[in-house]
């Protein structure tokens, strides 16, 4: 009787065991069944094309024949090639032109918008529309704004007398010009990112400030900065990190002219990689803006690790 | 008087932001002289559509915006299935290897696009794909880390509580997927579908890379060949760049409440 009973409850016990295995196996299947496409897509566009092109960068291939194994050789090259220097030197120049100027600005007007003004809905979704735009219809629509004769701008200037410069076609003008591009596309969608990061501050913090007597000006550096720094921190990352890729307006605009003064990193690897069929040296310079990217980030990462020194829970 | 000087600033911003698209919208109705010789911002009169006719018919832009559609299209449905599913996955299943294929994941967001790029052009080359609409499609049609990131934070704020009432009830994984989920996350995927759909549209390097004949020519590539062929005839190629925005302007205006809470939602992390 009592064998009997501890029998069926070990069998009892047994088969649950069982179904709860079997129902554990069929979820996991299930969960890899759902993740396939892209996982598929996920390694064979994207995880085996970051380890080919490292494999790539060390070889010397012209997409026809036999790939021949050059070592380094790639890499010295490029390190004694002054394009390339030139290239590292421009981009690096754009993100300095477009970057602070864009993010200073959008925060300007993310600190208009998130007082309560009338329209303010409605403005915020003008301030994004340059943001969806196709950069190559842009970049047509602002080489002709810039055209030195028909162009909207040197027109204006001449209504007051100036005689604009010939902007795309002066190497001192044309990156300049390709930035402030970019700051009209990007600022928009930039100053909506700092706003609901604005917004998501607490109100009784800036009334308790008030009551202790603290300027405007003091509750902007003590209040709004510290607490916007997360947002801060994340437009900073992901439009530097854009912003080193730079190519469609270039490509457009100026093709990185004049006399290479818009040739970025991006364009001079499209250059190498498929016009001069030069796969295993593109593949080094992209290795490189890599590189370059990764080295820029992480820094953005430890200054702003230093600095977020707050806590309010 | 400080409420004034904050007025006139916005307009200001706010007329910066439009001005380049009725400036072009503008000329692109003038007569082919007037481009030239009238100021931007002068009314266009007599309005004529000469300009469109032209570029209509002597390129093939019905041609380019066909094409660009079919690609934008089969991307953004790829992306908005395939994202869901791997974003359900992630986020509400648990599976030995989740951690790491996530991790995995996001950390290939930080790589730009142009490392990839050789690569896969290889690769399309071994399949026999250069030139062709699956070429151009494949490697963004199965959801991108992007998209799977942004529909799987917004499955997490979804209770568990309906899921498991549903469950109960004898449903199987997918029914919960699309009977529960979808139905609750309809902004999200509007929300994907269309920043996916205006990335795509927008794209330049990839087809300009894997693909050099007329048969799938996107619009990005064909007005691109335009200016570099015309660059002075603004009347032509500034037609074209209206046409070739166009699309994007009626989707925006569609969905800009999406777009704009997207927006504000990718920094509040």
């Amino acid at each position: 009787m009592i064998d009997n009973i501890t029998y069926d409850r070990s069998v009892q016990g047994h088969r649950r065991v069982e179904r709860r295995l079997a129902a554990r196996v069929r979820a996991v299947a299930e969960a890899y069944a759902l993740l396939a496409p892209s996982l598929v897509g996920f390694l064979l566009f994207l995880v085996a094309p970051i380890f080919g092109v490292a494999a790539l960068s060390l070889f010397d291939w012209n997409l026809m024949g036999a790939p021949s194994f050059v070592g380094l050789d790639n890499y010295r090259e490029l390190a004694a090639d002054p394009e390339v220097w030139r290239a590292v030197l421009n981009t690096i120049y754009y993100v300095v032109l477009n970057i602070p100027a864009q993010t200073v600005l959008a925060l300007l007007l993310a600190l208009a918008l998130n007082r309560r003004i009338r329209g303010g809905k409605v403005l915020r979704v003008v301030f994004v529309l340059p943001w969806m735009a196709m950069p190559v219809a842009l970049g047509i629509i602002w080489s002709w704004v810039f055209d030195p004769r028909y162009g909207v701008v040197n027109q204006a200037l001449g209504m007051v007398g100036i005689d604009g410069p010939n902007w795309l076609t002066d190497p001192a003008w044309a990156m300049p010009v390709i930035a402030s591009v970019n700051v009209w596309q990007y600022t928009g969608y930039t100053m909506l990112i700092l706003l609901a990061g604005l917004q998501a501050i607490p109100h009784t913090l800036y009334e308790a400030a008030a009551i202790d007597g603290t300027t405007p000006m003091q509750r902007f550096f003590m209040i709004t900065l510290p607490l916007l720094r997360p947002s801060l921190f994340f437009v900073l990352v992901t439009n530097t990190i854009g912003s080193f890729q730079i190519f469609d307006t270039v490509f457009v605009m100026t093709q990185g002219g004049p006399g290479g003064a818009t040739d970025v990193l991006n364009f001079h690897i499209y250059q190498q990689g498929f016009q001069l069929f030069r796969s295993g040296y593109a593949s080094a310079l992209a290795m490189v803006l890599f590189a370059l990217i990764l080295l820029v980030t992480a820094a953005q990462f430890l200054y702003f690790r230093k600095r977020t020194v707050y806590d309010f829970s | 008087m400080k409420r004034i000087a904050l007025y006139l600033a916005l307009f200001a911003g706010a007329v910066v932001s439009v001005a380049p698209y009725l400036m072009t919208l503008n000329s692109a109705f003038k007569e082919p002289a007037q481009v030239l010789t009238t100021p931007a911002w002068e009314p266009a009169f007599p309005v004529t559509l000469e300009n469109f006719a032209q570029v209509w018919s002597q390129y093939d832009m019905a041609g380019f915006l066909l094409h660009s559609l079919v690609y934008a299209g089969a991307v953004t449905a790829g992306q908005v299935v395939f994202s869901t599913m791997a974003a359900y996955a992630f986020g509400r299943m648990s599976f030995p290897g989740r951690d790491v294929l996530f991790w995995g994941y996001l950390a290939t967001m930080m790589v730009p696009q142009i490392v990839t790029l050789v690569p896969l052009f290889l690769i399309m080359r071994e399949f026999g794909l250069i030139d062709t609409y699956l070429g151009l499609i494949l490697p963004t049609a199965f959801g991108t880390p992007y998209g799977i990131f942004l529909v799987r934070q917004y499955f997490r704020t979804i209770p568990r509580d309906l899921e498991s009432a549903a469950r109960i009830d004898g449903a199987g994984t997918l029914t919960v997927l699309v009977r529960v989920l979808l139905p609750l996350s309809r902004p999200i995927l509007a929300t994907l579908a269309t920043i996916t759909f205006i990335t795509t549209w927008n794209t330049l390097l990839w087809p300009l890379i894997v693909t050099n004949g007329d048969a799938t020519r996107v619009v990005t590539l064909g007005i691109s060949a335009l200016k570099g062929q015309h660059s002075s005839q603004y009347h032509l190629i500034l037609a074209a760049a209206a046409l070739a925005l166009l699309p994007l302007i009626v989707i925006f205006l569609l969905f800009q409440r999406h777009i704009v809470r997207s927006i504000a939602l990718t920094g509040l992390k």
